[in-house]
This record gives structure tokens, sequence and C-alpha cells, in this order.
């Protein structure tokens, strides 16, 4: 069902195109819109007019007028459900911390730099119109990072010099330009940028028919920039084409994935094998084979990592303003006096518990890290108790180190794991389901310890098993769907693993739960950090020994200790891909607003319990959404 | 003329370094083509001017069956005076001698129109096609006789077809061969080599041939008969330019290059040459770097021209017959 009131923000250069890619689908599944725009745009404001001309419905698309002090003001403005930004990453992140706990989702698209990856099997010629429609054309929404295998550098660089010469930048209406100019903004911008890697060493080349007046920035070419240098760090703004090379394969993908950013990239090469392995490697939303730029409204496009991974266009654009039927709207969370400088910092300490008195429990569980138990860092345990205040067990105290220990198993399992077969993840998940079935009676005891009925403990059992199963199943049955495009030539929307998820888990259903979220996690190919329930985590505990034997090192790895402490440290790291919480209200704000430090993706409970028994809710198509990340892979045909 | 005789010699080295690892990305190429026609526009006084550069660029074709020498007498005459005087005095163009580059027509009639050449008092080149034209599917003797044949009869421009088969089989040394041979045969007459891209199966073929054709010393290149299915296209032509180019940046020598078939609205001959214009730059709009092959063409410059003086268009009678 729809989310609502969207509020939409756009960045001062936005194409016509952009908006109605944004705007269109939300008012098609029924939401309403409110977007801001900046003031030196009359086109949205003469949309706002057309569809005020609508009878029945005057007030479906709103827009206001104003300059970027108006943000914060409209995203917490307490009736719009969602935020959608578009824009520059600072400020993206600033508003992902201040609407942290906020009732209004948060939608970012951030960054404009693409990636153009040039092979010495590919048709220079045509590569280098790439670059042309990529960064030196107003077709580009921002600067290029051009990769160009060593073997063919100087030809690359000759031919880029050729055509940047013949290029004609002047005002739009003039009809035989190729360029036109971004405004005053840009091209400071643009002249910072040029003289910092002037300064750095670097050589910088411009050319082309440019009028000098001010708005106007020629094409511009920078090569020998040191990869060490600030200015390589940052993004590389409209009109700069930033080259370097590299010598293989493989090593293209290391320095194409080395940056925070995701946007989109195009592949050149002739070998098809080829091509589709660098397609496939890049971390990015959008990857062109042997073209760049070509977009489409029937196919996703979006970004991962720091370009934010809000989606327009395809399946992923509905989905963006839809939530799943049947749950309430989210409520705000917001508590002004959260201090994120102090939440989680400290671990309480807890008394030692009193004489035991009964039959001596199980030595202390250990923490699950890299396929076998192992003691915490902080060599301390806590106790847990049963639903009669009895001692049921202990469990490890774990801390910001093992956390840390944590994310790299999972970081050294994930290319493993993330390369096996949709079928071999399957069949995994089928023998941990066997495992817990032959389980059943050891869990069943220690659900009732914790006051479940026994019938009512067999069920959820029963229930956990049938769910690994089925994520199993629907992992298996998931192929790359094509999209439909004004191409010749398919486009894949490929679904992929995020990487490693950190996983907070609810108190209750401490069983169930705990299985519903690991299952579609791993079934889609990622490798987990999880915090089991603070109330009970021995029932997690349990079905680690049975992971330990069957699964991979580091595949899935559980941490137990104070839960405020382990999801501040998960929040904070920059390592880790995405994020689901399932706790508190005050540890849910905490979450969105860590999240801007690497602007993972945040699922958060927000204080509200979840039926984790109904099928809607504890294993909905939402699951299998949010636990893996789209690409469009375009793949132009003809000969 | 110039001297190729070391790169004889060194055929197999020359082509593994500079042809076998070409790739041409047909969708990308389609793609530039699409946006060259869209961005280069030109209006008013300016088109005007560069129509009638466009009129020195054309080769005044007739090829048919039923050429006789009434009819070549008549090209000839329009070639002389290829746009009414009125019009060009009204531009202030009609003392500038404006003709068209050649006259193009079958060997058999190469005299004809060497005769009506003379009468008018005209010196442009009379080119003449050869080598089997348009099919090539002759034995390679007749094919150099004819070319001998037609440069004995005045023709001081021969339009030589190359051998496809030998580019579908990849017998490129062979091709290579046997250009040279009519650029032995041609003598001192300059040597049009028509690649006919219809036929050769992919634009990977064309830069090759391109390619070899300028190695082998063609002094230009020329994209097709005009009799196949397909003709001139902007893709082809594009990926011919960028042989040239690459030619010219290896050895310093400039190739011309003509379009030829299709080529029918006075717009299209706007596009090309801001093709040429925009691939190689100005040096190449010269005659003798830049031809047209075209018949119909001129009639319709001629109409465009009439309208930008007079601001009306045209009836079919108001212009003399080519």
């Amino acid at each position: 069902m729809r989310t609502g009131v969207i509020g939409l923000i756009l960045p001062p250069t936005f194409s016509f195109l952009e908006m109605m890619w944004r705007i269109c689908p939300a008012l098609a599944v029924g939401c309403t819109v409110v977007a801001l725009v900046p003031p030196a745009s009359p086109t949205p404001l003469l949309l706002a007019q057309l569809s005020g001309e609508l009878g029945p419905f005057p007030g479906i698309l709103n827009v206001i007028s104003g300059s970027a002090s108006l943000v914060p003001v409209l995203a917490s403005q307490p009736g719009i459900q969602k935020v959608a930004f578009c824009g520059a990453l600072e400020e993206g992140r600033a508003l992902r911390r201040s609407l942290a706990g906020e009732c209004a989702e948060l939608g970012l698209a951030l960054g404009t730099e693409s990636l153009l990856l040039l092979t010495d099997t590919a048709d220079i010629d045509s590569a280098v119109e790439g670059v042309v429609d990529a960064a030196w054309s107003d077709r580009g929404p921002g600067g290029l990072r051009l990769l160009i295998q060593e073997s063919v550098w100087d030809e690359a660089m000759r031919r880029l010099q050729e055509r940047m010469g013949r290029l004609r930048s002047g005002r739009g209406l003039d009809g035989a330009v190729d360029m036109g100019a971004r405004g005053a903004a840009a091209c400071d911008l643009v002249q910072r940028f040029v003289r910092e890697a002037q300064s750095q060493g670097a050589q910088v080349l411009q050319a082309g028919d440019v009028p000098s007046e001010r708005p106007f920035y020629p094409p511009t070419l920078v090569s020998n920039l040191p990869p060490a240098s600030p200015c390589a760090q940052v993004e590389v703004p409209w009109p700069v084409v930033v080259a370097s090379p590299f010598r293989t394969a493989k090593e293209a993908l290391l320095v194409a994935n080395g940056t925070p950013r995701g946007g989109s990239a195009s592949v050149w090469s002739e070998r098809l094998g080829q091509a589709l392995e660098l397609g496939y490697g890049l971390q990015v939303g959008t990857v062109w084979i042997n073209a760049h730029g070509l977009r489409d409204p029937s196919v996703p496009t979006g970004g991962c990592k720091e370009s934010g991974c809000s989606w327009h266009g395809g399946p992923d654009g509905l989905y963006e303003y839809l939530r799943p039927s049947g749950t309430p709207a989210r409520l705000s969370c917001l508590s002004k006096n959260l201090n994120y400088d102090t939440f989680g910092l400290a671990v309480p300490s807890t008394l030692p518990a009193g004489p035991e008195i009964g039959p001596s429990p199980a030595p202390p569980y250990g923490l699950f890290i890299g396929g076998r138990f192992q003691a915490p860092g902080a060599r301390s345990s806590k106790p847990i108790r049963d639903s009669s205040g009895n001692l049921h067990g202990y469990v490890a105290e774990g801390g910001a180190k093992d956390i840390r220990g944590a994310v790299e198993a999972a970081h050294q399992a994930f290319p493993g794991w993330a390369g096996q077969s949709p079928g071999a993840r399957a069949a995994l998940l089928w023998a941990l389901a066997a495992a817990l079935e032959r389980r059943k009676s050891t869990l069943a005891s220690r659900l009732e310890r914790q006051g479940v009925e026994l019938k009512a403990a067999e069920a959820e059992v029963e229930l956990s098993a049938r769910r690994l199963r089925a994520w199993g199943a629907r992992v298996q049955a998931q192929g790359h769907t094509l999209q439909v495009a004004g191409l010749r030539g398919p486009v894949l929307r490929l679904r992929e693993p995020l990487g490693v998820l950190a996983v907070v888990c609810p108190d209750e259903w401490p069983l169930l739960a705990f299985v519903s979220l690991l299952a579609p996690a791993l079934a889609y190919g990622n490798t987990v950090v999880t915090v089991p329930s603070a109330a009970c985590p021995l029932l997690a505990l349990e079905v680690c020994q049975d992971m330990a034997t069957l699964f991979p090192a580091g595949l899935a790895n559980v941490v137990t200790g104070d839960r405020d402490h382990l999801t501040r440290c998960l929040a904070l790291h920059q390592d880790v891909q995405a994020m689901w919480y399932f706790g508190s209200a005050q540890g849910s704000q905490f979450v969105e607003w860590a999240s801007a430090g690497n602007l993972k993706p945040v699922w958060a409970s927000r204080g509200c319990p979840r039926a984790w028994d109904q099928e809607a809710e504890g294993a909905g198509p939402e699951l299998g959404l949010r636990a893996a990340r789209t690409k469009a892979l375009w793949l132009p045909m003809g000969d | 003329m110039f001297a190729f005789a070391n790169l004889c010699m060194y055929f197999r080295g020359t082509y593994s370094v500079w042809i076998s690892k070409i790739q041409v990305n047909h969708p990308a190429v389609l793609r530039r083509a699409e946006q060259i026609q869209a961005r280069r526009t030109v209006k008013k006084e300016w088109q005007a001017a560069w129509l009638l550069k466009a009129v020195t660029f054309i080769d005044l074709t007739t090829l048919s069956g039923d050429d006789t020498s009434s009819n070549i007498q008549r090209l000839c005459y329009k070639a002389k005076y290829p746009i009414r005087e009125d019009l060009l005095k009204a531009l202030n163009m009609h003392d500038k001698g404006i003709t068209t580059a050649a006259v193009c027509v079958y060997p058999a009639r190469v005299c004809d129109a060497v005769k009506a050449l003379k009468a008018a008092g005209c010196n442009i080149p009379v080119a003449s096609v050869a080598t089997g034209f348009p099919a090539g599917q002759t034995h390679l003797k007749t094919r150099l006789e004819e070319i001998r044949l037609a440069v004995e009869d005045g023709a001081t421009e021969i339009d030589v077809v190359i051998n496809r088969s030998l580019v579908l089989t990849g017998q490129w040394e062979a091709l290579y061969d046997e250009i040279r041979q009519f650029r032995k045969a041609c003598g001192e007459a300059h040597l049009k080599t028509i690649l006919a891209t219809g036929e050769l199966g992919s634009l990977t073929n064309v830069y090759k041939a391109s390619m070899i054709a300028m190695m082998a010393g063609s002094d230009f290149i020329k994209t097709s008969t005009g009799k196949e299915t397909v003709n001139a296209t902007f893709p082809v032509a594009i990926v011919m330019l960028r042989a040239i180019r690459d030619f010219f940046w290896k050895t310093g020598n400039k190739i011309g290059f003509k379009p030829a078939g299709g080529i029918r609205s006075a717009k299209d001959s706007l596009a090309w040459l801001s093709l040429v214009k925009e691939e190689l730059g100005d040096e190449w709009l010269k005659p003798e770097l830049f031809r047209i092959g075209a018949s119909t063409l001129l009639s319709d410059i001629e109409r465009q021209i009439y309208h930008h003086v007079t601001g009306r268009y045209a009836a079919y009678h108001d212009l003399p017959m080519s």
C-alpha cells in the first residue's frame, strides 16, 4: 500500500526528466507530493500549475521554490511520511542525522559522479564518445572517473584530446552546441577542484570552443593525479574527467570499487566474458556494457554505498513509495534529549549472581565468531534468568573488540558465500533446518523454561525450520529478471547481496525472530553479525552449535552482551553494509543517526513489536527486498 | 602519389600492428551517428554558403544502362554551370568559378564526356568507374584492362570496386595485392577505391578494408557503388573517417573520402559536410579530399538556393535539367 505524503527535494542542477521520474511514480501509486526546488527554475512551478488544473484533486502536486535552508524545515513537517532527497553528499548526511527518530522515512540519492572502465579490447573511439556522453555534454549529471588499461593509454589519451578539441559550448538554444553551463556555483566548484589538482601535480588539459564568460567552463581532462592526493578522494565535478591507468582487469575492479561512491559505471570491452565479469564485480547501482548514460523509466536506477540507496524507475522505484500492507504507519520515536555521544558507550555493570542453587548449569557460552566459540575480549559473562527467576545459564559479554573481530570474520567469509550458487546456499539452509528439527526437544525445553507452553514451543521450533526451508527455496527459484526498455538488447535486473549485515534481534520470540531474520539474509548471499535476544540468547547459541559444524567459518556470527553497547559498535562501524535493528525506540533513533557515517541502509523497528509468527510480518516479501540490493545491467546488442 | 615501397614488403608486420586488433562497436557508432545529425544545424546565409560549397564537392554521376552521348553532353554542361546564372549573381558568387568537382560515367562513355567538356571549355576531370563495376565479379585480367582503357580514353580519375569475396573470406594480403595492381594500372590517374560497405558484413570489416585500401595507395576511399541495397549511411562513414584519421596519424598522408548513393536532399549534404568537419577538420573540406557522389542532389541544392534568393519555392521546370 502507498506511503502517504512525499516530500521531494531536488538539487540545484536537476534535469526535467529526473524530476518527472521521481514525481510520476509517486503520484501513480497514490501518494501526493510536496517538492522543494531551487528558486532559479520555473519548470516545476509550471508543472504544478498544470496539475492544479485537474479538477477533482487539486492538491496532489505542490511545489515550493526555496533555498537549501528550507530543507530541514520541510523534512521535519509532521504530515510527511517520506522524504526523497536528491543532491550532494554532505547535505544528505546532515539530513540523515537530523531526521533520526522522526516519523518520516528517508530516501537518499546522492552524488553525480560516474565511472568508465576502458579495457584494451574496447572500441576506443566509441569509448571516447562514451566519455563525451558522460561528462562533456548536457546528458551527464556530473564528472567522470576514467580508468584506462595501460596498454591503450597513449591511444586513448590522444583520441580524447582530439575529441575534446571539437566540442562546442554555448547557450542551449544555439542549435550547434554540445554542452551548456550549470550555474555560477558549479563553475566555482570546478575551478577550485582544478586548481587543487594542479597544485598536487596533476596535468590538466582544457580544450574546446567555449565562450570565456563566467558560467561557461571548458571540458577538462586531468591525468597523473596521484591516487593518495585529497583531490582524488573527492567527487569529480562536472565537466572534469580524471583519468588513471590500470594494468589488469582485477586491478581495475579494485581501483573502481575503492571509492565510497557507488552510482553508475560503464565497461567498454568487446570480449563478452570479460565485460560481464567486470559488470558483475563493480559495486554500483547501474552498469552499462559498451554504452554510457542510457536511461529508461522501466529500469531501476540507483546506487549503493555512499550514493544512497534510494531508487527511481522500475519496480524498485515503485517500492520506494510503498510499504507493506497491514503494517501501521511509522510513529515518531523522537526523543530530543538522546545524547548520541554517550548512548551505549559504557556497559552497565551487573552484580555477580548470588550463590547457585540446584544442579550447576553448563559452563558459560562464548561468542560465536568465525565458526567457533571464543572467549570475549572483556573476559566476563553475565547470567541469564528464566521465567521463574532461576539461573538459566551464563553468556559472554561482548564488546567493541569482539564486534570488530566478528565483522572481519564476516568479511572474510563473504566472497566465498556470495560466489556460491543459489542451490548451494539453499542446501546449507535446509541442512540447518534438519539440524533444528533434530534438536527440537532441547530447544523446546529451553523455551519452556522461559515461560512458553510446551505445545507452543514445539510449534515455534517447527515454524523456524519451515522458514529456513522456505527462504532456501525462494532464492533457488529466483532468476535474473529481464527488464523491458527501449533498447535493442537485454537489460538485467540483478539482485546482489549487500555484504555484511548487522542484525539486532528483538527480545520477544527468541528463536523464531532469530531464525526469521537470519534466513533471508543468508539466503541472498550476505554474511551476518547478530546480536540475539537480550532476554534469552541461549536459544540462538544452541543453534550456533549446529552452525559450527554445518556452515563455513564466519558466515553467521553471534555476539551476546549489552544490547545498547553492541548496537553502538555496529551502527558506527564503517564496514557494515546494512543494519536491521529490532530493539528500543531510543536505539532505533541512535541507529538511524549513526548510519549517516557510511550511509548504510537501516531498518529499525522503533520499539514497535512485530508479530513474528504471522506470515506477513515474519516471512513476508519485505524481508526479501531488504536483504539484497538491485543492479541494472545494460547489454546493448548489435554488430 | 606517395611511395609505399617499404610497406609492400612489411605488410604482415603492419597488418598485425595496425589492423588485427581493431574492434568496432556497432550500437555505439549508431548512437554517435544519430547525435551528429541532430547537433550541428546551419541556417540562413551560412546555409547558402555551405550549399554552394557542397556543390563544389559533387561528382556529377550518371551510371545507367541507357546513357548515350546526348545525356552525357547535358550532364557535362550542367557540371560547368551547376547553378542558374542569375541566382549566383544575386549571391555575388558568379565569378568564383563554381563548378562541380568531376563528372562520373561508365568506361564506354568516357570519350563522349571528354569531348563534351572540351566543347564547353571546362577543365574539370572525368572520372570513370572500372574493374567490373558494380559487382566486381570478373577476372582480374579484364578488370585491369578496363582501367587501362579508361585511362587511355582520357579519364583522369578511376573509381575501382574491391573484391568483396576477399574481405568476406579474410584474405587481406590478397586484397592488398589486388589494389596495388589497380594502382599500377592507373598510372598517373587518381584512384578512388569503392569498398561497397553494404556488402562487407560488419563495421570491423569496413575499417580493415579502409585501412588496407589506404595502405595500398588509394587517393580516396568511397563508401559504395550506389547500386547496393544499403549505400552511404552515417555509421559506416564514421568508421571510414576514423580510419582516415588513424592513417593520417600513423603516416602523415591525407586520404580523401567520398560517400555515394542515397544522398538526395540538400539537408543530407549539409549533414555530411558537418560530419567530415567534426571528425576530420576543416583541412578535409576541399575537393581534393572530399567528394559527394550524387545525381539528383544538385537539383535539390539548386532549389534551396532559389528559395534563399527569392523566398519562393521553385517548380520543377524553373531550373535547367541535368
